[in-house]
Formats: structure tokens, C-alpha cells, sequence
């Protein structure tokens, strides 16, 4: 299946009845973005800097409980909460229906998070530090945050870039599901897909349009390109 | 009297932040030294220029990848081994050779940090090397030419209809 489609709209799909909780997800977000690690103190004040976590609720009463997962990650709005309140435009929206956050820019007003419904963005409230060894492990495609810059999921813009560029070095369009962020790359049982919205043929396209999906708080107006799937299987009958 | 000191201050303050904004802005980014000495006095006018080596013989990676590369010290001694060996300057790289050491080359382009450029996207656009390293071909010791700064980039960027969204180059 490839892609030719002439515009982008990147865009997830999430099937949660497949998704297990494993936390694999999160894990390779940290591991990719260079995200710094947070103790146990920060995780108490709510200072822990994932862009990507895993909400768990628990359905039924006692003794038939189970728990469902849902990945949370930035949703990635088209009509983003976020990008108007930023006085220094650093969160704006790319013609790729990407939101975009500019580290540089950011002068950490935490606006934005404040008026984020999903609460996926985080603040560095200290300087970003690792134990040893794990500082060798730093991607060298992007660059660590420092101390008072806001940060979120990126749907691994660097990975992103790479892909368009190699498709630019050999002359085509992006092939569907070659670019991928990590969290889509890790999840064993392939729960996360990423590609192309905008291109009907796409593998997320024809996920999007099943009787399955929902978005999250969708009465709030913010349009998310992360759509979500549940229900239907063989483990709802009806 | 007491009615001018108020509008005295406030035209100070206003000069004052005005000259420090003028200042910042036309402040280098970077300030270190443009043309330092480098450990070996390495020619590019003797290579680039008379021997006409082209670019890319050394800087390897400029063709594949975001970052263009220093030549390894087995490059250079790939030639040296028979061209010019009596040389001072050759005998030196020997040394680094016989010693396995890097040669500790003092590195001139530097980007801020949240940039992201990569070379092999400039030279399939045909963006010469000149454009922005100078006329290399002439420098007994390289110095560095460009400003490096943003504006400069965008300039060519818009000039060639390049993208000029954020994520392009700041992830």
C-alpha cells in the first residue's frame, strides 16, 4: 500500500482492545525524545515528565473487575487549547495538522498546559538529569530540554523529518506506515498505527472510519487526530 | 523641577532597554574565534584550491547524512603515506598516527542547540559549498564566513522557497 496522497495530515489510531497496558509505549517515548527521568519526589508533586502514560480504569464490580488501559499521549488537536493562549508562539500548528511545540521559543509560561484538557503537556521543573549509564543512551537527533521549557509528544517529529527525507533523497512520496514514532514501533500487540489522514487508502484512514472509534472528549470542539477504537470484538458480544 | 525628574527616568529606562535590544540583536551568536590556529596548519588553499580536491573526498558524509565530517587521520595518511612525508606539518600527522590519536581539530560551524540541519538536503537542492563556507579554495587557515544566524537562514529559505515552517529545522 503506498501513500501518493499529496497532503499530509498525520494522524493515530489507538485500538484499545488491543492495547495490554504493558507501558512498552512509554518506556521507547522516553527512551527516543531524550526525556528526563523523574524520582519518586517528582512523581508526588505530579512533576513527572511523560509525553506519553497510560490512564487505567477499572470496569465492573468486585469479583468480576477488569482493567482497561488507554495510551494517553497529545491528541494533537486541529482546533488546539493550547496554541492561542501562548504569548510567545511556541505551541502553533503545522500545515501537517501537527502541534507544534518550539523549545527555543517557549519562555515557560505554562499556559498551555494549563488550558489542556488532555493534561499531556509537561514542564521541566528542574534540570534534566540521568544516572549512569543511562546518558549514553541520549539520542543525538534532538536536543535535551533544559529547566522552564514546556515539552510534549511530538509524534516523533525527528522521525518524521527522517522519512520525508529519504522518500525526497529517492524521488517519491512517503510509502504508508513508513514513518513511525516509537511508541507505534514498540507496542507488541500493534495497538498504536500512525500514518496519514488525509489519504483514504491509508492503513489509518480505513481504521478511522470504523463503527469502533471515538475521540476523546469530543464535546470540547478540539478536533483530535488521535482516534481511538473499542468495543465490537469478540469480547462484546452485542 | 520635581515635575521633569518622572519623564527624565522613563526616557533613560526606554534609551537604555532600546540600545541593550540593539545590542542583542546585533551581537554574533557565536563570539568565539573565527579563524583559529588549528593543532596542524592545515592548508585548504593547497588542497581545495591548487590541488583542486573536491569537497567531498574528505568531508565524506556531507552526501549522506546531516553532519559532513571530519576526515579520519587514515585519510589523510592515505595520501601522506606517499606525498610530501618529509614535510614538519606530515611528520606531525604521523605522530597522531603512530600514537592512535585523533586529531584534536578545533570545530568552526557550530549551531545552536534545537537546530536540526542536515547537509545532504542543501547539496540536493544545489546549494554550492561556497555559499556558506566562503571561498575556501583561497583560506591558508579556514575561518568561518557565515553568521550562522536564523535570519540568514530564512533569507535563503524563503529566496528558494524552501519551508519556513518551525519543525523544519527546530525539533
Amino acid at each position: 500500500m503506498t501513500t501518493e496522497a499529496k497532503d499530509i495530515r498525520w494522524g493515530m489510531v489507538i485500538d484499545l482492545d488491543r492495547c495490554t497496558g504493558c507501558g512498552a509505549c512509554v518506556t521507547a517515548c522516553q527512551a527516543e525524545n531524550n526525556i528526563a527521568l523523574t524520582d519518586q519526589q517528582g512523581f508526588a508533586q505530579g512533576r513527572n515528565l511523560q509525553w506519553l502514560r497510560i490512564e487505567r480504569y477499572w470496569e465492573g464490580e468486585f469479583p468480576h473487575v477488569r482493567a482497561r488501559f488507554l495510551p494517553m499521549l497529545c491528541q494533537h488537536c486541529d482546533d488546539a487549547p493550547c496554541e492561542p493562549v501562548c504569548p510567545v508562539y511556541a505551541s502553533y500548528h503545522t500545515a501537517e495538522g501537527l502541534n507544534g511545540q518550539v523549545y527555543n521559543r517557549c519562555v515557560g509560561t505554562r499556559y498551555c498546559a494549563n488550558n489542556c484538557p488532555y493534561a499531556v503537556r509537561v514542564f521541566n521543573f528542574t534540570d534534566p538529569s540521568w544516572p549512569e549509564p543511562l546518558e549514553q543512551q541520549l539520542s543525538p537527533d534532538i536536543t535535551v530540554r533544559s529547566r522552564g521549557v514546556m515539552e510534549k509528544c511530538s509524534f516523533c517529529i525527528q522521525r518524521i523529518r527522517r522519512g520525508k527525507e529519504e522518500a525526497k533523497l529517492e524521488n517519491r512520496g512517503l510509502r504508508d506506515g513508513e514513518v513511525q514514532p516509537a511508541c507505534a514501533q514498540t507496542c507488541p500487540p500493534g495497538a498504536i498505527s500512525f500514518g496519514n489522514l488525509d489519504d483514504p487508502n491509508s492503513r489509518v484512514a480505513r481504521m478511522a472510519r470504523s463503527p469502533r472509534r471515538f475521540r476523546l472528549f469530543e464535546d470540547l470542539g478540539t478536533e483530535p487526530s488521535v482516534i481511538y477504537l473499542k468495543g465490537g470484538g469478540h469480547e462484546h458480544p452485542g | 523641577m520635581k515635575k521633569l525628574v518622572l519623564p527624565l527616568l522613563l526616557l533613560c529606562a526606554s534609551g537604555l532597554t532600546l540600545g541593550a535590544l540593539a545590542l542583542l540583536y546585533n551581537l554574533p551568536l557565536d563570539t568565539r574565534d573565527r579563524s583559529p590556529a588549528q593543532p596542524i596548519p592545515f592548508s585548504h588553499k593547497l588542497h581545495a584550491g591548487d590541488y583542486q580536491i573536491d569537497c567531498r573526498f574528505c568531508h565524506r558524509h556531507a552526501e549522506s547524512g546531516p553532519v559532513a565530517g571530519i576526515p579520519d587521520v587514515a585519510l589523510c595518511r592515505s595520501c601522506h603515506e606517499h606525498i610530501a612525508t618529509e614535510k614538519a606539518t606530515i611528520v606531525q600527522l604521523k605522530g597522531y598516527w603512530e600514537r592512535a590519536e585523533p586529531i584534536p581539530w578545533l570545530r568552526l560551524h557550530q549551531l545552536p542547540d534545537h537546530v536540526y540541519f542536515t547537509h545532504v538536503m542543501h547539496l540536493r537542492a544545489q546549494i554550492d559549498c561556497r555559499y556558506c563556507h566562503g571561498e575556501v579554495r583561497t583560506m591558508v587557515q579556514m575561518r568561518r564566513v557565515a553568521s550562522l544566524k536564523m535570519g540568514w537562514c530564512l533569507n535563503c529559505h524563503r529566496d528558494n522557497q524552501a519551508s519556513i515552517d518551525c519543525w523544519t529545522c527546530h525539533i
